[in-house]
């Protein structure tokens, strides 16, 4: 069992966020010696910043998965498609491996990106001290998992290049990708901006005020 | 506290835990006791081997952009793909931010990760003072994710796939190079040991320079 006092917070260090190197809290606000990043004790802003970035990320959500994000003519005849609308199809044609990646990709990662770092957010804010370890792991997940999105931006640029035979076959990229594009990256600079510390500090000072936990 | 005993600490960067720095054995990796996140992982050799796998990702850099990813075929008719020409198909159709947006995950930030991994290594390699060591290293750092080319391939993998009911679709050789360069990038990151590297880099500069 670790106390409040066993973090460096506590005991007037702080870790450069760059290069890890431990230093006095009175070099805050200045910079590291060692590699020269500004030194802070927690994320400036953490809070703040990772709630614009998730509401961003939230409203975009909307025109991501509503607008159309390719168009293609096959023959003549296109039709726009929303990647909901793609990934059924896929699974028309029985590929249902592939239409499970991308709703997957690009349906359940955001989504389940934008429910995680609320709840993270929340146990901060409302200063929920239960299952650390385990929001520790969600806070993993949602950090690397972030980046898959993209593949549905790639394959549209890949079919947008390769697929341009006049008539005969078309696609075109719409406007629903550039929405899409801004939710991936806009999650990604929410979980970038948030830190973990936060949820320990809350944690450790008031078990320490109250020792009955 | 001094400075020396200030080096015998580790704070974990994701619960702020202060602890001595533990000991650890050659490719084995310290967790936190607390959170249970990685304090830094120990490779062997990881200098020389981080330099000569970013060498060879630079060298492939070349195949895996220059050649065709994949190539096309509707009645005769012929299309072939690149990585720089998937962006620039999106520009063409008013997506600017879009084409930007895969132009960087996908050719730029991989490949400014390569060039500042080689120079950090080179210089740590062969103990030369080059300028600017801990801002590359830290770019490099700040970059790491930022490099896309492993959801590049799966999203080839889907292109295929849509595509081969209504065309012959070939793989080019940009494709194994772009496979080959994932690989070898992949393990340029697990090698790199970044806790010995700052290490370096401090221990370098404090050096009287050789001329
Ligand atoms: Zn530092």
């Amino acid at each position: 069992m670790y106390s409040w006092h066993d973090s460096a917070a506590s005991q007037g260090l702080l870790s450069c966020h760059e290069c890890q190197a431990v230093w006095p809290q009175a070099l805050e606000h200045g910079h590291c010696p060692r590699c020269g990043a500004p030194l802070h004790l927690r994320k400036p802003h953490a809070l703040a910043r990772t709630w614009a970035f998730l509401l961003t990320a939230a409203l975009l959500m909307l025109p991501a998965n509503l607008l159309p994000i390719m168009s293609i003519a096959i023959l003549g005849a296109g039709e726009p498609s929303t990647i909901i609308g793609g990934a059924l199809e896929l699974a028309r044609h029985g590929v249902w491996g592939i239409a499970l990646i991308i709703l997957a990709a690009s349906l359940l990662i955001p989504a389940g990106k934008l429910v995680g770092l609320i709840m993270l957010l929340l146990t901060v804010q409302r200063g929920w001290t239960t299952n650390l370890r385990q929001k520790m792991i969600l806070f993993r997940i949602v950090h690397w998992v972030g980046r898959w999105s993209m593949l549905d931006i790639f394959v549209v640029g890949i079919l947008v290049a390769l697929v341009q035979f006049g008539n005969l076959a078309y696609v075109t990229g719409l406007s629903g990708a550039i929405a899409f594009a801004g939710v991936v990256i806009f999650t990604m600079l929410a979980a970038n901006s948030f830190d973990t510390r936060l949820i320990w500090d809350r944690h450790l000072q008031e078990t320490d005020i109250d020792p009955q936990h | 506290m001094i400075r020396a005993e200030l080096s015998r600490k580790i704070a974990c960067p994701e619960c702020d835990l202060l602890l001595d720095r533990p000991v650890v054995l050659r490719s084995q990796t310290a967790h936190c006791p607390r959170c249970g996140s990685r304090l830094f992982n120990c490779r062997h050799n990881s200098v020389e081997r981080s330099l000569a796998l970013a060498l060879a990702g630079l060298i492939l850099l070349f195949p895996a952009n220059l050649f065709p990813i994949l190539s096309l075929q509707i009645l005769g008719l012929h299309q072939q793909q690149t990585i720089f020409s998937s962006a620039m198909g999106l520009y063409g159709d008013d997506l600017g931010i879009v084409a930007l947006a895969v132009l960087l995950f996908a050719i730029v930030v991989p490949a400014c990760k390569l060039l500042l991994l080689a120079y950090v290594s080179a210089a740590l390699q062969f103990s030369r003072p080059w300028p600017a060591l801990p801002l590359a290293m830290r770019y490099y750092q700040h970059l790491d994710e930022w490099a896309m080319l492993e959801v590049y391939l799966i999203a080839v993998l889907v292109a295929i796939v849509k595509l081969i009911d209504i065309a012959t679709v070939h793989p080019g050789v940009g494709l194994y190079s772009l496979a080959g360069l994932i690989l070898i990038s992949t393990l340029s990151s697990t090698m790199l040991d970044r806790d010995l590297y700052w290490h370096l880099i401090d221990a370098r500069r404090g050096e009287p320079q050789h001329v």
